[in-house]
């Protein structure tokens, strides 16, 4: 291949042959496309919709376009320009750890009355059982910061900082099984396909760094449980590129970063403009927008061999702090080194992490569990606020915590003094956001004594959805994607912004 | 026209229908002509009598169907007349057309062809005629026109309002309603039910059946009455197969005749106004209610593009902050700024100046700033956010940006200032947050006069 030809075409005569032909399905495809073309010119302002296929736009012009959004976005003043989403897999025990019941105790065994349940049908795993017997918490409660909020003593280090947190108390969901929930959770539809919230802001607000994924996804190492998989963090029917990256959890978050022993990776940029260049001439013949993204995604890739190594170095943060993240912090992968990962792909302009720490589906010996996840998690929970908040980001930077449904105040299995299971609960369950545009030390939402239906402010998925996206300056009902004859949203129909939990 | 009996009408609503027929048989008779002509199949032009003759039973019914539909009055009666009498003309002229063709009657043969052709182009003239009008009456006359790219006239925009309690209610809020959902068939043109319902003192007069308002009493009006039956009543409004009005413009509806006494000239202010309704009416006029703490943005012209580009090629990244505000974040990556390098820092502060006011959030972390700069910064008086971490500022420069009266927060961790600035922070309004980790300032700084302060400053977590 040559420099000085600008068209690539081969001097073989049989693939000559092929790159003339079309064949059917790219012929339909493209044709469609011009009419559709078509139809949008006379759609739009016939001015604009002509302009862009007249000559093409001068490099200025496209300088002075890029910081204007495509898509007309923000549409009012954000809040928050970047997210930590730590997704507490399994559904955590929210009358463990922060719904606090008292008068559970003198209820010990009890059957829960028919009248609490309100005939909601139960899962298969508790649904059989002849009773349903109350378990009460079996951890001491204290009520901690200005706040006096309420916070178990499974979460020394958490109630700590309870005074930077936005409690919601009164969470609500459709699902009643992992799967559904966490997809529910992470793309407001039970059924896998749709974007996920990390990829929804990354379509709609784009990159604050380029050398670096605008959604980057952390599984920690140290959480076993119900799988979770790629399409959580998957971009549904939006451009691929706005799909989360997994970074894996150990020494080398990105594999194959290294150069291969023996190549000095000194014509590596050439290689890539010359696929560059052969990518273009097959984008321009069939139009196929895979084809942009695989191209984005190998000057991704390529960037990356520098700005990876330089943001998951953390030799050269102090001692103090992986004192205060923990022991665990210093073995990379767990769930608070990740945490201190987090911190530092923020630093450097990344919009969304999403961190998942499996474990917390406690159907039996719940209190063990509970210890055994909490010991893994609170503190590096807690030092992220701090860290952030010293540093001056939880300013501009939402943090969230919470799992995907909450867990049932009765007994799943036998309950004893010192031992309980617990099922899963959609009815009711807390969650807590901290940081940019939320009000700090405060509380939405109640639950009746049973901690099993909302009594006052219920937040449903939806409207939690709707919330988040409106601290990013996105109105939830405009951010939409065509796709199959409809427009989707997040919120797809549904949702209200709880102005409630803004400051 | 009362007496018009329903048997009568129900055969008139065929009118529609049948039309089609004649329009159909005779557009095809004129391009069976034509081909015949081109290609000389005399195979073709043999099927053109019976084409004609059919056009000419089918018009002859759909005008008696037509004027019988006519009868029902909802029409208005220029256009009408157009229409009917359009109609009967191109019935008369096909008859002949069809009579010529089949020799009834002679005409020298010479003459005959261009005789044919002639006649068949003005009965699709007249067709077409006869169709626009026809149309017209059915659609409403902006109909063909409303969306085309060409000649649009530019209806009389309402003034922009600044609070929706100034709003007029009937004309910032139900027309619009009425104007999307009611007046295609309530109008001077279509007038259902005798009704009209584009101006004042047509919906005063009211329809067919009576006023459609009752000032005080929307439950009882029947404005109301028919949008709020179950929709497969037969008086339900709008019909089966449009837009059914919303709960939100049934409510507006509701409000204007019950709390303004259906009042042509009363405003939103002026009236009692529940809080749902003022909700809704400021979602219509794009008047989202502020919210509250919220500090009023700012109105900038667009900046130019070789300031901006300019502004670009110095390394910082801009970000619009509201679309199409003209509001930005502006960002100078870490490390920009070097040693090897400080003195462009200058150079890029005057630049990044020329777009003083445009900036709401300013970061320049870790780029060897210094109090010399803090300045040019001082003039950024639109500020609200400014992160200056991890770099050489002392109180001198602090000193220097106490002005910046709409800051609310300000981010100097790692720097080298004192309790000195808390001083110079109390002079910013606005301001409601100080992050002060790893500077000068500590803990026991902060006990003093504690109370007094209106900000947070935030020195360890």
């Amino acid at each position: 291949m040559c420099d000085h030809h600008d068209i690539l075409k081969s001097n073989n005569k049989d693939l000559q042959s092929v790159e003339k032909q079309i064949d059917r399905r790219y012929f339909l495809k493209k044709t469609s496309l011009g009419l559709g073309a078509l139809a949008l010119g006379s759609l739009l302002n016939t001015e604009k919709a002509w302009s862009s296929i007249g000559t093409p736009e001068s490099t200025e012009a496209i300088l002075a376009n890029y910081n204007k959004n495509r898509l007309g976005l923000p549409h009012h003043l954000p809040k928050a320009k970047r997210i930590i989403y730590l997704f507490q897999s399994g559904g955590p025990s929210q009358m463990d750890l922060f719904d606090y019941k008292p008068k559970l105790v003198d209820m010990f065994g009890q059957d829960l009355p028919k009248s609490v349940i309100g005939g909601q049908r139960l899962t298969g795993m508790s649904g059989s059982q002849s009773t349903l017997p109350i378990a009460p918490s079996l951890f001491k409660f204290k009520q901690y910061g200005e706040s006096r909020t309420w916070v178990s003593e499974l979460m020394p280090h958490l109630s700590e900082v309870v005074d930077d947190l936005c409690f919601m108390k009164g969470m609500q969901t459709d699902q009643i099984n992992h799967t559904p929930a966490i997809t529910f959770f992470q793309t407001g539809h039970q059924l896998p396909g749709r974007p996920s919230i990390g990829s929804w802001l990354s379509y709609g607000l784009g990159s604050d760094n380029e050398n670096l994924p605008t959604f980057i996804t952390l599984v920690s190492k140290n959480g076993k449980g119900q799988p979770l998989k790629a399409s959580l963090w998957g971009n549904g029917f939006l451009p691929t590129e706005h799909q989360g990256v997994q970074f894996r959890s150990g020494k080398d978050p990105v594999l194959y970063l290294n150069n291969p022993d023996n190549y000095d990776g000194n014509d590596r940029k050439k290689m890539l403009d010359y696929l560059d260049k052969l990518n273009t001439i097959q984008h321009d013949a069939y139009g196929d927008p895979e084809i942009q993204a695989r191209m984005a995604q190998y000057e991704m890739a390529y960037k990356m061999q520098t700005s990876v190594p330089e943001v998951t170095d953390t030799s050269d943060e102090p001692d103090h702090i992986f004192e205060m993240y923990g022991k665990d912090s210093r073995d990379p992968g767990t769930y608070a080194a990740n945490c201190l990962m987090a911190r530092k792909l923020l630093e450097k302009g990344v919009k969304f992490v999403q961190l998942y720490h499996q474990g917390w589906d406690q159907h039996i010996f719940c209190p063990g569990g509970l210890r055994n996840q909490c010991q893994k998690t609170d503190q590096g929970t807690a030092a992220l606020i701090k860290d952030l908040k010293q540093r001056g980001m939880l300013d501009d930077t939402l943090v969230i915590w919470g799992g995907e449904f909450g867990r049932t105040v009765y007994s799943q299995g036998q309950l004893t003094d010192q031992n309980y299971g617990r099922d899963h609960h959609p009815k009711a369950f807390t969650m807590w956001m901290a940081g940019a545009g939320v009000k700090p030390g405060f509380s939405y939402g109640e639950t009746d004594d049973f901690s099993y239906n909302v009594t006052k402010d219920p937040l449903h998925v939806h409207d939690f959805h709707a919330t988040l996206l409106h601290l990013f300056g996105i109105d939830h009902e405009r951010l939409t994607f065509k796709h199959q004859g409809r427009r989707y949203r997040l919120t797809d129909v549904h949702g209200h912004v709880v102005k409630d939990l803004l400051t | 026209m009362n007496e018009t009996t329903d048997f009568i009408l129900f055969l008139g609503r065929f009118h529609p229908l049948v039309v089609h027929l004649p329009i159909g048989f005779l557009f095809f008779a004129f391009l069976l002509e034509l081909y015949g002509k081109w290609k000389n199949t005399p195979a073709l032009t043999a099927a053109i009598p019976l084409a004609l003759l059919s056009g000419v039973i089918s018009a002859a019914v759909a005008c008696i169907l037509g004027y019988m539909l006519s009868l029902g009055g909802d029409y208005s009666e220029s256009t009408l007349d157009i229409h009917f009498w359009f109609g009967i003309a191109t019935t008369i002229i096909t008859f002949l057309a069809w009579l010529i063709r089949v020799e009834k009657i002679n005409i020298s043969k010479p003459n005959s062809i261009k005789s044919n052709i002639s006649l068949l182009t003005l009965i699709v003239v007249l067709l077409s005629i006869t169709g626009h009008y026809g149309g017209n009456l059915t659609h409403g006359s902006d109909y063909l026109t409303k969306y085309a790219p060409f000649g649009k006239v530019k209806k009389q925009a309402l003034a922009p309002l600044a609070k929706v309690e100034d709003a007029n209610i009937y004309s910032y809020l139900v027309n619009p309603i009425l104007e999307n959902k009611c007046t295609s068939c309530h109008n001077t043109d279509k007038k259902k039910g005798g009704l009209m319902l584009h101006d004042s003192i047509s919906i005063l007069k009211g329809g067919k059946n009576g006023e459609v308002l009752i000032a005080g009493n929307a439950s009882k009006s029947e404005l109301i009455r028919r949008v709020l039956l179950e929709p497969h009543h037969d008086d339900f409004m709008p019909p089966e197969g449009k837009t059914p009005l919303t709960e939100e413009e049934i409510t507006i509806l509701s409000y204007w005749i019950d709390n303004a006494n259906a009042d042509f000239n009363s405003n939103v202010g002026t009236v009692k106004t529940p809080e749902t309704v003022l909700e809704i009416a400021s979602n219509m006029l794009g008047l989202g209610e502020k919210e509250k703490g919220e500090i009023d943005l700012p109105t900038m012209g667009a900046i130019d593009d070789v300031v901006l580009n300019d502004i670009l090629s110095e390394g910082f990244n801009l970000r619009e902050l509201v679309y199409e505000s003209n509001l930005y974040e502006v960002l100078l990556p870490p490390n920009t700024i070097i040693e090897s390098n400080t003195n462009q820092l200058d150079v890029k502060l005057q630049k990044l100046s020329k777009i003083k006011d445009h900036i709401l959030w300013l970061y320049i972390e870790d780029n060897l700033l210094n109090d010399s700069h803090m300045k040019v910064i001082n003039q950024f008086q639109n500020l609200q956010k400014i992160v200056i971490s991890k770099n050489h500022i002392t109180d001198a420069g602090i000193s220097e940006i106490k002005n910046l009266s709409n800051l609310s927060s300000i981010n100097l961790y790692k720097t080298a200032i004192s309790k000195k600035s808390l001083d110079y922070f109390s002079k910013m309004k606005n301001l409601k947050k100080v992050y002060a980790w790893q500077t000068n300032i500590s803990e026991k700084d902060l006990e003093t006069s504690k109370s007094e302060r209106f900000f947070e400053v935030i020195v360890k977590p």
